[in-house]
């Protein structure tokens, strides 16, 4: 099919090549970042330890074949190839390399005609370890997939699919990536050259400029015309994505270049990737906030992707305590715990209005957070007193693009930092330490018992207004929460996904749950697009899978139905998940405005149920999973039936196998 | 004898209509819930009314029909307005019934999984 024989021969033998693939592969033994960043080893096997698996006959059946069987075997398989010469070096080998040089983990894909080279030298080349090839039903899952991988691992995963169609499903969760602000590679397969287009279907697989259709979404993109230049895009990419602001990136790969014969003496070198630092604050402007942090009498701290790493959640808390200030936590990392008494999360409305210094870390819309806005008037009003100081440390101003709109309204401020707050953390610390005097700072200890008791008293209210409808059918979204929370609190957990917004539950989980940890909570879909949840949940799984977490998804009816085939990919992958179906059958967000817009018009109500609702038939979430091989459960509608429901899913992906259970709840 | 036979006339009167009011309660309550879950107001309120964060708990201390309907017809936030073209305040007054007959929730300390709950997360 291809120009091969026209290329460049280089001189590298096979053998010289595996040489290569063994270093780089013994390499990667060392701990991960997030494993060194947890301080936590990965379990070696966590399905060993638990013995409590009930999997199916067919599950039994197919353990046969598993990935991580297949992998052992490829080596093998290739050893005996190489023994008889069968096998040349191929452009897909080598880079194949490249990514192993930076430690990637997993391709997640699903099989297309312009990647063929490297869907075989993964799996075959490489066998099919670092990278792992996770076999994806449709580009938008695995897009979503690497997404929560790197939410869950701290480290890049990548996707790679059709430059054309496979990236078209793929660019929705692409841009949930890009306004969460993740890193992820996107490897797009492309024939450059015409004249290797064999075929109708190739030509409709190919494009000039395959990356033109998410360029205003990501960070950075290249199409190399040779392996040098593939294996210096590669690492430079890697770079780029990885530097705060971190962005998704793509690479066009030209599936010639992914045929070619590289003979010996001619391999191309994998330059070395080094990580930039992540810029930080000018120390003149830090020391300007620390002075006016120490001097007010009311401030407030808002959070929304400040904590990049646990490192952030213990600066934060640093911080905090040394000026007792009170935090809201957006919460699009888990920023700060919640079991902390200056989490004042549940306070905003109160704090806000009153604070005389407000400082944002990292939060995208903070004009949102200053301002209240009446979304049936359409009218909006600052929701902070006059005087207020007004400060921002954030990448926001290192972002931009200009198509999309997510970077939000302009946010008039006193004083704007530009660079990672994170990083840029430590000096405001020390700076706020140099401003402080001995009498300040016993004046502001004395904030603390103010605090700790609006914490307690905040939890205390959650507590109660739990138990309103404790008993109800459908089932309440606090009983859910609850009997989740009841089942895993004594693992470590960590609750993957949510969806699109954790107000679907009405918050539940970080009202009550407590989440004392950076990796307990991932955030949402932050772009809000549809069908993140699950594939997302998935990915952050097979993270967590390695890392001994139990990983808990809680997820949305309408959105599952968007990429429900994640599910065969946790069960093919033996990736241990516990999705809990929030099944309100409805899209109970849009139903919500659809009212109300009704109502507003003096039209009735009684058409705002049209196209918003999930009913007629009922849709049975058990047997969808079931059909995908996934132990399942329900649909519960009694909320007395889900405690024991919960206790053979848990046992199930405490085996080390995803498991789902159908609650069929209230709205919200 | 005639004293008897009407203290008997006015007994069975009055069982008669307690039984007739009692009925009326229940048709009004059927009603109610009818008409909330015609109108939405189970979406943010629950279907039994119990609220949650999306909307307030409208059960137990259920407002008297004159000032639900004032609050829906002008309501100044999210929840949106409900004129008397969409809610009538005769449906309302079934709401209001409806909300009534809902039994009350479980106080936290009874149930199992909340009582041992604290801020700290121990």
């Amino acid at each position: 099919m291809t120009s091969s024989s026209q290329k460049t021969k280089a001189s590298v033998g096979r053998r010289n090549f595996l040489k290569t693939a063994v270093v780089a592969g013994a390499s990667t033994a060392l701990p991960t970042d997030s494993e060194a960043a947890t301080g936590k080893k990965a379990a070696s096997d966590s399905s060993s330890s638990q013995g409590l698996a009930a999997p199916s006959a067919e599950q039994m059946n197919m353990e046969a074949s598993t990935p991580e069987q297949l992998a052992e075997a490829q080596p093998d398989q290739l050893a005996a190839n190489t023994e008889s010469g069968a096998a040349k070096s191929f452009g897909s080998d080598f880079m194949i390399d490249v990514m192993k040089s930076l430690d990637l983990d997993y391709v997640f894909s699903n099989p297309g005609s312009s990647f063929l080279g490297l869907h075989e030298s993964i799996t075959v080349y490489g066998g099919n370890s670092k990278p792992e090839f996770i076999t994806c039903m449709h580009e938008e899952s695995a897009a979503a997939m690497a997404n929560g991988y790197y939410k869950a691992a701290l480290k890049p995963a990548a996707i790679m699919c059709h430059g054309t169609v496979g990236l078209q499903h793929a660019s929705m969760n692409l841009y949930n990536a890009w306004c969460d602000r993740v890193p992820l590679i996107a490897i797009l397969g492309n024939t450059v050259d015409a004249a290797d287009r064999m075929g109708a279907t190739t030509w409709r697989h190919s494009a000039q400029d395959p990356v033109a259709m998410v360029r205003d979404f990501t960070k950075w993109d290249d199409q190399p015309a040779s392996l040098q230049a593939f294996a210096e895009s590669m690492v430079r990419g890697w770079k780029i994505a990885t530097t705060p602001p971190m962005e998704p990136i793509a690479l066009a790969v030209d599936s010639t270049l992914q045929e070619m014969e590289i003979g010996d003496g001619e391999r191309p070198k994998i330059p070395r990737y080094t990580p930039s630092e992540p810029p930080q604050g000018a120390r003149g402007a830090v020391r300007e906030t620390a002075k006016l942090l120490v001097e007010a009498e009311t401030p407030v701290i808002i959070v929304d992707r400040l904590a990049r790493t646990p490192e952030g959640m213990r600066l934060l808390v640093e911080l905090a305590e040394l000026l007792n200030v009170p935090v809201i936590d957006i919460a699009s990392r888990q920023n700060m715990p919640t079991n902390h008494y200056l989490n004042q999360t549940r306070q905003s409305g109160r704090l806000i209005p009153s604070a005389d210094l407000i400082l944002g870390l990292e939060v995208t819309d903070f004009w949102g957070q200053v301002n209240s806005v009446n979304r049936a008037e359409m009218t909006s009003e600052p929701r902070v007193k006059d005087g207020v100081k007004l400060i921002t440390i954030s990448v926001n101003d290192l972002y931009m693009k200009s198509n999309y709109q997510d970077f939000q309204r302009y946010a008039p401020v006193d004083i704007s930092v530009s660079g990672d707050a994170e990083a840029t953390l430590p000096a405001l610390i020390e700076e706020v330490k140099e401003a402080m005097s001995r009498s300040r700072r016993r004046t502001l200890a004395e904030k603390e018992k103010i605090f700790r008791k609006m914490h307690a008293d905040s939890f205390e209210e959650s507590r109660q207004l739990a138990a309103r409808g404790w008993d109800s059918s459908p089932v309440s979204t606090a009983r859910m929460s609850m009997e989740i929370y009841e089942q895993i609190k004594d693992e470590d957990w960590a609750l993957v996904s949510v969806g699109a917004s954790e107000r679907f539950i009405s918050s539940w989980p970080h009202r009550l749950w407590n989440f004392d940890e950076h990796y307990r909570y991932l955030g949402i879909g932050a772009g809000g697009g549809v069908g993140y949840g699950l594939p997302a949940a998935v990915g952050a799984a097979l993270a967590n899978k390695k890392l001994g977490r139990f990983s808990v998804n809680i997820q949305c009816d309408g959105d599952f139905m968007y990429a429900n085939g994640a599910l065969w990919t946790a069960a093919h992958h033996r990736i241990p998940l516990l999705t809990v179906m929030h099944n309100n059958r409805a899209y109970a967000q849009e139903s919500m405005l659809v009212q109300g817009t009704a109502n507003r018009r003096k039209r009735g109500v009684e058409r705002a149920s049209i196209g918003t609702l999930i009913q007629d038939p009922n849709i049975d979430y058990a047997k969808l999973a079931e059909g995908m091989g996934v132990w399942s459960a329900g649909p519960i509608e009694n909320p007395d039936d889900l405690r024991p429901a919960l206790i053979e899913a848990v046992k199930v992906v405490k085996s080390g196998y995803p498991a789902l259970v159908d609650v069929v709840t209230q709205m919200r | 004898m005639k004293l008897k036979l009407f203290h008997s006339t006015v007994l069975l009167f009055s069982l008669f209509s307690a039984a007739a009011s009692a009925q009326d309660d229940a048709v009004a309550v059927d009603r109610g819930q009818k008409t909330f879950m015609r109108v939405g107001c189970y979406e943010c309120h629950g279907t039994d009314g119990k609220g949650n964060e999306a909307g307030t708990a409208l059960t137990p201390d259920t407002l008297p029909p004159e000032a639900i309907a004032n609050f829906i017809r002008f309501s100044p936030g999210r929840m949106p307005v409900y004129p008397e073209e969409v809610l009538s305040d005769a449906e309302i007054e079934d709401i209001v019934a409806f909300l009534e007959s809902v039994p009350p929730s479980p106080d936290a300390d009874d149930i199992d999984i909340l009582k041992g709950l604290t801020p700290e997360g121990e």
